[in-house]
């Protein structure tokens, strides 16, 4: 389960949420989706949106109803496999179509239809007022992933959720994909939340990274800073497994055991059992979020050194290294 | 053929049928040989034939023209029966775990399949070692032996592929997406196992990916494929600081930098 998330996107950025399958990444985004599991339940805790007119709500707090027209309009999701979100049955032009109709956007069908051709021209697919009959099936899967795209973008959102958007694509595709995010975003003045567990992905599009362990935020930072100067035990043995392109050594650093398969509720820190540094207290208790740098925290005893809380409000220590 | 080859293949061509009137050429006049102890990869965008190439290498699948060579010895147009001693030298690792590994059977039984197959041993107890033997080499704790696959990580899984696929000591490992759906620290510890067992076990490996970066890691040659034919194939090194075909290029661009 996702506990004690807190991640703030500014506007027209860019934020990365990274970690392996099974972390509770997508869980994370769902919940800001308010599309969570029947079993699942936000507890405590707010998800507060800054409305560009300056209002401020609590999502949590919102009714179904409320939450339904902001899902599509406000905040947009795309998923790793398109094929599942479209209708395999349906062109796709008239799905794009639908969801201006549902959310009122556009009511004249003309207009409507106009400004899907527009949309999937903005997405970069050819030949748009063709494709706008063609079939889900009909298309490769990077045309289906700029379908997505163009169907989240109809509504003119103001928060893009990108789940896992390019690990079934190559990554010739893959670029193009990230590239369109980013210009998207710029574009229409959006914010991006990028799910993934690809580093890659990150580093290419990421302003501001969090590595997330287990549902619980282990480091976060600006890209540049958390890929050269990574402080977490997780971070390190995340970015060590990866295979380099231009450079190996002979064996892989990589982090020992497995992600547990059932987890029990558990005091200390989630990565305790398989950190290098083998610290009675970590076992017990899990360590706060130290403040490492100007935007820079880990979740770290024995890196973050033991008098630096920044939830408790409590003083900030540099961190030497 | 020289000695110094395991296989070889030439002028391979194999296409499927799709529509009434639609072919595709998934494999288009391939060329290749590889070098006994080697990491020969195979590199190149989904669709553009990587896996039909390897069905085609293990005679899973037959081509419509080319010949294949292993060990010196014509392969391809032999019958099954004659085939008996190349099924056992090569052997396969799938990319999905799961799908391969019957999920009724216990590791004790996967592992043991193809020991009981070729009838390698003719006691128990010589049969029991060699499974304990393999359990080592692919790291997983003789405990498992009782369990059943869904009673495992993905990674797990992996090992268990691995060592049903080295239990009968073959020549060839051919390894078709082997780590590619798995997360980043399993990935790492697979290609670290896959790396060591070649290194203990004199294997010439097969590695089939999309994945670029992986590939640099366990490649001593690479090919790289668009398209059912072959665009340059060169030492790892040569491809990745002076790639001489565009589309290498292309594909080493693409690359997130990290
Ligand atoms: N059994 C089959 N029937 C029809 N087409 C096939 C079959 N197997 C592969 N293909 C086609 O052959 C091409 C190459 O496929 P494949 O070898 O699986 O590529 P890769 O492994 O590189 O992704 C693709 O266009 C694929 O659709
Ligand atoms: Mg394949």
């Amino acid at each position: 389960m996702v506990k004690g998330i807190d991640i703030t996107i500014p506007r027209q950025g860019i934020v990365g949420i990274v970690g392996e399958s099974g972390c509770g990444k997508s869980m994370t985004a769902k919940s800001i989706n308010h599309i969570l599991p029947s079993f699942a339940q936000i507890t405590s805790g707010s998800m507060i949106w800054h409305d560009p007119s300056g209002q401020v709500c609590d999502l949590v707090t919102l009714k179904e109803k409320e939450i339904r027209k902001r899902c599509g309009t406000d905040i947009a999701m795309i998923f790793q496999e398109p094929m599942t979100s479209l209708n395999p049955m349906m062109r796709i032009g008239d799905q794009i179509k639908e969801v201006l109709r549902i959310h009122r956007l556009e009511t004249n069908g003309e207009k409507a239809k106009a400004r899907v051709i527009e949309m999937l021209d903005a997405v970069e697919i050819p030949e748009p007022a063709i494709r706008y009959k063609a079939y889900p099936h009909e298309l490769s899967g990077g045309m289906r992933q700029r379908v997505m795209i163009a169907m989240a973008m109809i509504g003119n959102p103001k928060l893009l959720i990108a789940d896992e958007p390019t690990t079934a694509l190559d990554v010739t595709t893959q670029a193009q994909i990230l590239k369109l995010i980013r210009r998207m975003c710029e574009t229409y003045n959006m914010s991006a939340l990028m799910i993934t567990h690809n580093m890659g992905v990150v580093s290419n599009i990421c302003d501001y990274v969090y590595v997330m362990y287990l549902g619980t935020i282990m480091e976060q930072a600006p890209t540049s800073e958390l890929f050269g100067n990574p402080m977490h035990p997780y971070t390190r043995g995340l970015l060590s497994s990866i295979p380099g392109v231009y450079d190996n050594p002979e064996f892989l650093k990589t982090i020992p055991g497995n992600i547990p398969v059932d987890r029990k509720k558990f005091k200390g820190c989630e990565f305790c059992i398989r950190c290098s540094n083998d610290i009675k207290k970590c076992f017990f208790e899990q360590a706060p979020l130290y403040r490492i740098s100007e935007d820079h925290y880990i979740r770290c005893h024995v890196r973050g050194g033991n008098d630096g809380d920044i939830n408790n409000g409590a003083s900030v220590t540099e961190k030497e290294e | 053929m020289e000695d110094r080859l395991i296989l070889s293949a030439s002028h391979l061509k194999k296409s499927f049928r799709t529509g009434r009137n639609n072919n595709v050429l998934a494999v288009n006049d391939v060329s290749l040989e590889v070098i006994k102890g080697e990491t020969l990869a195979i590199v190149g965008e989904s669709g553009c034939g990587k896996s039909t190439l390897a069905r085609i290498l293990m005679r899973m699948i037959d081509a419509d023209e080319g010949s294949i060579y292993f060990e010196g010895e014509e392969i391809s147009g032999l019958p099954e029966k004659k085939l008996r001693v190349c099924r056992r030298m090569m052997q396969m690792v799938f990319q999905d775990p799961a799908s391969s590994l019957d999920p009724r059977m216990k590791i004790r039984d996967i592992i043991s399949e193809p020991l009981l197959a070729w009838k390698v041993y003719d006691s128990r107890s010589k049969r029991e070692d060699r499974i304990l033997e393999l359990l080592e080499l692919v790291d997983l704790k003789e405990d498992c032996l009782d369990r059943y696959p869904h009673q495992f990580s993905g990674g797990q899984r992996q090992r268990i592929g691995i060592a049903r696929a080295i239990a009968l000591n073959p020549k060839l490992l051919i390894c078709d997406e082997s780590v590619s759906a798995l997360d980043v620290c399993v990935q790492a510890q697979i290609l670290n196992l896959l790396k060591s067992l070649k290194q203990k076990m004199g294997l010439t490996c097969l590695f089939i990916s999309h994945d670029l970066a992986v590939v640099s890691f366990i490649a001593d040659r690479v090919c790289v494929m668009k398209n059912g034919q072959i665009c340059e194939m060169a030492p790892a090194s040569r491809i990745y600081n002076d790639p001489q075909h565009e589309y290498t290029k292309y594909l080493l661009s693409c690359i997130p930098q990290i």
